[in-house]
């Protein structure tokens, strides 16, 4: 699911052409003329768009036609035509993995966002060895995730020797099961996420906050504004545009949450953290029923779309603050 | 303006060039099609994994193989090592694309469902004379189905439990008479537990191959029978699931059983009286060489039994040269083969003529000893489908959902619908 990824290509795409005055010349000419003044731009933009055909479009509309089909690996694939559609609609599992995965936003959008502003809010502060904090904030997010999983896992260990319930004996908390509890699992797994994507929402948030005018701070101050006011009146509302990318890019990649799950829990216990994408990757690749498995990637492409439209809708409209 | 048509042109050369390479390297001796046996030719690709830690040793056996083959038979053969992770992924597009492999690595819950979907060649027209009742019969019993072998067998692996003999020691049990039956082993599990040690470990998140199907064997239960009966909410079957609840209730598992994926740490750290292991353990238990350890044989109550893989090597059915790559699984599944890559890799022949190596190496002559007693899962075209919701079942008995009976009996439900399916 990168339809996402493709918006940045379709910035690159050439302007409009620019409307000339409609001189009497032959058409080799024009296209000559045109030619010249823009080749550049059809030598840049060709070899993207053909990228662009064969790996997002020609997928996008191939895995659509799949799911008509029972599609077999090597040999006749055969129409089936809505069966597998059907077949989406009574899968009681299909339906678990799209609630945990609802489930696992919750838990992970909002920390996400509120963990990436305060670690900007910090680093923006002007306090020492910020470049040195900025750095260890980011270092999960360049840290391979096989490895940041492992150390995770590792520390959530539901046993008496796991080091997160060692130090919740020291409070005299009783040990957890963490990941082998289907009441927490979900949340440890979107802890993980947490720290692994809070040091890239901090940076949107650094660049954010570096674009506020100085002077409405000053002005605020003259004003009699304590520190907690100037956050809320000025800080927060002029970020909108951050808030607004932020939950956008947090909200897509938390539906398709898909490695921890199957690095840590294997979507267990009891499915309790199988999530959308996880489902689909068991139904294409274990089962080889890639044509559900399509349908599947269908129906979470709906989900995506239909949330980053109310998000626009409701969030995106006014940046006319400034 | 001209250099910008040096550059365009610059530009679409290399995007020729590129996919001509490709192209090259994707299609395997289309060019030797309709070749047939004892006239081989072309050029066959096979993939092969990394089986022990040193790949570099392997990979020189493998090239060793690969140009003695070439002399032999005039076909030149691409050794390509494929990483374990992802590989049903990496298989499965690359076959799609129709640039797979010629030969390549498959274990006995993939084979069946492979074989059902049609993407595997049957070898049988190919065997005459390849001395094939010297495969060891739980081997061959792995690679067919529906009465048609899809694969030659080149290793077998035993798993049984191997104990910590320290804590074996210090809990009153004897080293030299360790356990045989379950009795037994729930007699000594217990004090383990008294002493404060764990008695084994169940990786609930891994496989259910090694975690729960031997003691659903042991019983003298079945899961799913090649034939479609499911066996898995049986008497006897409902014993392994009871079993299990218990050694989790009475803390002889450790509390994260549930989705654990192993128990290295615990076990290494000379926490636990036994894990399951096989070749690969006895390697590293050997290398580091500081725990004092056994190997046991495998428990029984009703039956002696343990689940052991078998690997072997397949031939997709697109395959562009079928007949040099039949030759080639052949070829490297020979006793001189057999031997040369189990030495390396410390798992077992299939080939009994081949299973000589061990003789110096007595703990792993034992271990080999086993593969008698070994079953190698399930072999049904719904073995991997029906493993997810098996262990979600478990998954909801050891928390306390379900007791082991309606934990089988909906386990049992969920196989009808996945094979009637």
């Amino acid at each position: 699911m990168s339809q996402e990824e493709t918006k940045e290509e379709e910035y690159r795409t050439p302007p409009e052409k620019q409307p000339k005055q409609p001189k009497k010349s032959s058409l080799k000419t024009r296209m000559k003329k045109h030619w010249d003044k823009y080749s550049l731009i059809y030598i840049f933009f060709v070899p993207i768009m053909i990228h662009f055909l064969i790996f997002q479009v020609f997928p996008f509309a191939f895995s659509f036609v799949l799911t008509f089909m029972d599609w077999k690996i090597i040999g006749d694939s055969t129409f089936v035509g809505f069966e597998h559609w059907a077949r989406f609609f009574q899968d009681d599992l299909a339906h678990l993995a799209i609630w945990n995965t609802v489930v696992f936003s919750i838990y992970y959008i909002i920390p996400t966002m509120g963990l990436g502003l305060i670690l900007a809010l910090i680093i923006n502060s002007g306090i020492r060895f910020a470049g040195f904090f900025k750095g260890i904030f980011f270092l999960p997010v360049v840290t391979s995730f096989v490895i940041v999983a492992g150390i995770w896992g590792w520390m959530f260990q539901g046993t008496a020797d796991g080091l997160i319930n060692m130090m919740l004996g020291w409070f005299g908390i009783e040990q957890q099961l963490f990941l082998s509890d289907s009441d927490q699992a979900l949340a440890v797994l979107a802890g993980l996420s947490i720290l692994k994507v809070s040091g890239s929402t901090m940076i949107y948030y650094f660049a954010g906050l570096q674009s506020i005018p100085g002077q409405l701070y000053e002005a605020a101050k003259i004003d009699g504004a304590n520190a907690f006011r100037m956050f809320w009146q000025i800080t927060f509302p002029l970020l909108k545009p951050i808030h607004f990318y932020v939950l956008i890019i947090t909200t897509i990649s938390s539906f398709q949450i898909f490695d921890s799950a199957f690095l840590l829990t294997g979507g267990g216990p009891n499915n309790s953290t199988t999530t959308i994408v996880y489902y689909l990757y068991e139904q294409g690749f274990t089962s080889l029923n890639l044509s559900y498995a399509a349908v599947l990637s269908y129906v979470l492409f709906a989900i995506v779309l239909v949330i980053s439209l109310i998000q626009r809708k409701f969030l995106g409209k006014d940046d006319n603050i400034y | 303006m001209k250099n910008v048509w040096y550059l365009l042109i610059i530009l679409m050369l290399g995007t020729l060039l590129a996919a001509c390479s490709s192209e090259g390297e994707g299609s395997s001796g289309d060019e030797s099609e309709g070749g047939s046996e004892g006239d081989l030719s072309g050029e066959i690709t096979v993939w092969t994994m990394p089986f022990s830690g040193d790949s570099e040793n392997e990979e020189k056996m493998w090239n060793n193989m690969a140009s003695t083959f070439e002399e032999e038979h005039g076909v030149s053969v691409n050794m390509e090592q494929i990483p374990w992770s992802n590989r049903d992924q990496k298989i499965l597009t690359a076959l799609a694309a129709g640039s797979g492999p010629d030969v390549f690595y498959a274990i006995p819950d993939q084979m069946p469902q492979y074989a059902e979907e049609g993407m595997l060649l049957e070898l049988d027209p190919y065997l005459e004379g390849n001395n094939m009742d010297d495969f060891a019969d739980s081997a061959m019993e792995s690679v067919t189905w529906d009465d048609s072998t899809y694969g030659l067998p080149i290793l077998q692996e035993a798993y049984t439990l191997f104990y910590n003999l320290d804590i074996v020691k210090e809990i009153g049990g004897d080293p030299e008479n360790l356990p045989k039956n379950w009795e037994e082993f729930k007699a000594l599990a217990a004090k383990a537990k008294e002493n404060g040690y764990y008695a084994t470990s169940f990786p609930g998140g891994g496989s259910m191959n090694g975690a729960l199907y031997p003691w659903i064997w042991q019983a003298g239960g079945t899961v799913l029978s090649k034939d479609g009966e499911v066996g898995i909410n049986s008497d006897q079957s409902v014993e392994a699931f009871e079993l299990i609840n218990t050694m989790y209730e009475k803390e002889w598992i450790p509390q994260d059983s549930v989705t654990a994926m192993h128990h290295n740490e615990l076990w290494e750290g000379g926490e636990m009286l036994a894990v399951t292991g096989s070749g690969i353990n006895l390697q590293i238990l050997q290398k580091s060489g500081e725990m004092d350890f056994e190997i046991a044989a495998p428990l029984k109550k009703e039956e002696q039994a343990t689940y052991g893989t078998t690997g072997m090597f397949v031939v997709p059915s697109n395959s562009g040269n079928p007949d040099a790559a039949a030759e080639f699984v052949k070829y490297m599944t020979n006793a001189e083969n057999q031997r040369t890559f189990n030495e390396l890799t410390k798992y077992i022949p299939t080939r009994e003529s081949a299973k000589d190596i061990f003789e110096d190496e007595p703990k792993l002559d034992k271990l080999a000893g086993f593969t008698e007693y070994t079953k190698p899962g399930v072999i049904h075209p719904a073995a991997r489908d029906i493993m997810s919701p098996i262990q979600s079942e478990v998954q909801a008995m050891l928390e306390g959902d379900k007791s082991p009976q309606e934990a089988a009996d909906a386990a049992a439900e969920a196989i009808e619908q996945q094979v009637g399916k």
